[in-house]
């Protein structure tokens, strides 16, 4: 016992020197890497940035042109779409493109993903909300549901004679009585299982909530890696199946409800390609291929302009408008930026910021929690 | 004798243990109805949502009270003994030393234990009624850490309490309050859920320290 307590506290010692001597020295000597805030600009056909030079703002683009603050809003017309219509300096046009305001706004749009969003604990419970409901304003709905295995009941009964559902199903639970509502779930399950999905799902994204234009409901990957679409219209299911590309076996999705409607979800596959559904019809179109007629000449190798993107280990930040997106990714190797043609979602530049971590960030140690997750468990730092 | 050991613990510990288990007990029933009250103020769905969506649990409030408690079971216990050379008398009983300090531990867990599980049974079992099965055990698993930090800084407590040298009782401070910090890194809900089989192991392994502190306090170690 004396032997084992003494090798026990050595243990003990050295895994608290190993977590916490790094943590100290990356605390005190670390440098923080500041990567400039970057937009593809279609007047100029290049990236612009804004970076910081001591207490100054430095507007230039990658050619190294400099330009003043309404000189830097003048080639982002877009993005500073507001910024230019309060002066009357919003143009008529934009890459020979006929533009007004309201069209420009309704077609801007952001969207984000971070790793921590998607390594962490779910609770399994979602809410459906009413996409028809025929009133401007969006309400929560008073039931929540979860996906449940297969095991021949719902909500611990046997399900309706001739809805065998031994594969599982979707389970509505009335959330003021908390208890299962079992005609909608049956309704529900019916309607999936009638349309090839296959319980329990293996991914699935929604953003329920208020404070939006409208609802289209969850995007999921279900247990045989095929990608439906799910909402309520009037209090009844809408489920339906996505076409994929022949090979395309999709593993994250992302649900954008944008203003313009023309996209419903982004979705990752396998080898962490990155895909847009559009709308109508949930046309699937890979965001980044590289056009026939390639990709302007800044760009090194079509290896590295190649645009993929793993949510479990890297975040996502795009900025869209009518014309282009300006996508960037960061890793922990660099942070990639990608202009995308909005039109065909084909690639029209690359830039990447390698990102060197300083010695104290390099001090290996042990860490017990991440930026990319929301667990706590031990971890080498190499 | 085993009984007489844990007689005497029982002497020493009763009454902090009733005040113990009413503190605990009260903390738990204040936190289950603060989430009853927040249903009926602002709906079934609102709770659900802000639990689903924003990772609230409801039982924040409890997040230290464990270790509280463990801290301050440990000081009852061993304090006493320390204070009025109980501890050397202890020892010299006809009974194996291992064996002696392994019923004073124990006993001090299971009261933990006992208390432990009132606290959970009051703030949870009620929540059954409010949510699904899927929240009430996100709660539960997402207070695991705090308890095992309560056992945790039983153990230290009782390592430094015992422990008959001040420079290495400064020593051991240093490292069982890093130590416990590492019961109270969640970043949200279920942040534990991996790691809980392996944090528990090194609690029960925690308990011989202990043996380290009882070996050196009979070799009469002084600063």
């Amino acid at each position: 016992m004396k032997i084992f307590g003494k090798i026990f506290l050595w243990l003990l010692v050295a895994m608290l020197a190993a977590w916490q001597i790094p943590w100290l020295i990356r605390y005190f000597a670390a440098v923080p890497s500041h990567v400039p805030f970057t937009l593809y600009s279609t007047v100029i056909e290049d990236f612009a940035m804004i970076r910081t030079e001591g207490d100054e703002l430095e507007f230039i683009d990658r050619a190294g042109h400099r330009y003043t603050e309404k000189g830097f809003d003048s080639i982002l017309p877009l993005f500073y779409a507001r910024q230019l219509n309060s002066e009357g300096r919003f143009p008529d046009s934009v890459s020979g493109r006929a533009v007004n305001i309201h069209e420009v706004l309704e077609h801007n749009f952001f969207f984000n993903s971070h790793p921590s969003d998607i390594n962490c604990k779910k609770t399994g419970i979602y809410f459906l909300m009413e996409s028809c409901s025929g009133r401007v304003d969006l309400e929560m709905p008073d039931d929540a549901f979860r996906f449940i295995s297969g095991n021949g009941t719902i909500g611990g009964k046997a399900w309706t004679d001739g809805m065998a559902q031994d594969n599982g199903g979707i389970e509505f639970i009335d959330m003021k009585k908390n208890d299962v509502l079992r005609e909608k779930s049956e309704m529900f399950t019916s309607a999936m299982a009638e349309a090839g999905f296959s319980f329990p799902p293996k991914c699935l994204s929604g953003n329920p909530g208020t404070r939006k234009e409208y609802d289209e409901g969850y995007i999921i990957i279900d247990a045989a890696d095929k990608l439906f679409h799910l909402k309520m219209v009037k209090g009844r299911p809408y489920i339906r199946l996505i076409d994929l590309p022949s090979g395309v076996v999709p593993e994250h999705a992302f649900i954008t409800e944008f203003g313009d409607r023309r996209t419903i979800a982004f979705f990752t596959d396998t080898y962490d390609r990155m895909y847009a559904v559009c709308m109508p019809g949930y046309v699937t179109v890979r965001i980044g291929y590289i056009p026939e007629s390639g990709i302007d000449k800044t760009c090194r190798t079509s290896d590295t302009a190649d645009c993929t993107f793993d949510p479990t280990e890297e975040s996502i930040y795009i900025i869209g408008n009518l014309i282009d997106w300006t996508v960037r990714i960061n890793s922990e190797t660099s942070t990639r930026y990608y202009a995308i043609n909005a039109n065909d979602f084909s690639l029209i530049s690359f830039m990447e910021y390698p990102s060197e971590p300083s010695w104290a960030e390099r001090v290996p140690g042990i860490q017990f929690t991440s930026s990319k997750d929301k667990y706590v468990k031990p971890r080498i730092r190499k | 004798m085993t009984k007489a050991l844990i007689f005497k613990e029982w002497i020493k510990t009763r009454w902090y243990l009733l005040v113990c288990l009413t503190v605990m007990i009260g903390f738990a029933a204040y936190a289950a109805s603060g989430a009853f009250r927040a249903v009926e103020l602002r709906g079934a769905g609102h709770i659900w949502e802000v639990m689903v969506t924003r990772d609230a649990i409801f039982v924040d409030i409890l997040r230290y009270v464990p270790l509280a408690a463990g801290f301050a079971l440990a000081i009852v216990q061993f304090v006493p003994e320390m204070q009025k050379k109980c501890l050397k008398l202890t020892l010299h009983l006809p009974c194996s030393i291992l064996k002696t300090t392994a019923v004073m531990i124990a006993y001090g867990l299971c009261c933990l234990t006992i208390c432990f599980m009132a606290m959970s049974l009051t703030g949870i079992l009620p929540l059954g009624r409010l949510f699904p099965h899927e929240m009430v055990s996100r709660i539960f698993l997402s207070m695991l850490p705090w308890i095992l930090g309560g056992y945790s800084a039983y153990i230290f407590t009782s390592w430094i309490i015992i422990e008959p040298s001040w420079k290495m009782r400064i020593a051991y401070i240093a490292i069982s309050a890093l130590a416990l910090r590492i019961f109270f890194l969640a970043p949200g809900p279920e942040a534990y859920n991996v790691f809980l089989p392996w944090l528990s192991a090194a609690v029960i392994f925690s308990a011989s320290l202990i043996w380290l502190s009882v070996l050196r306090f009979k070799a009469g170690v002084q600063d």
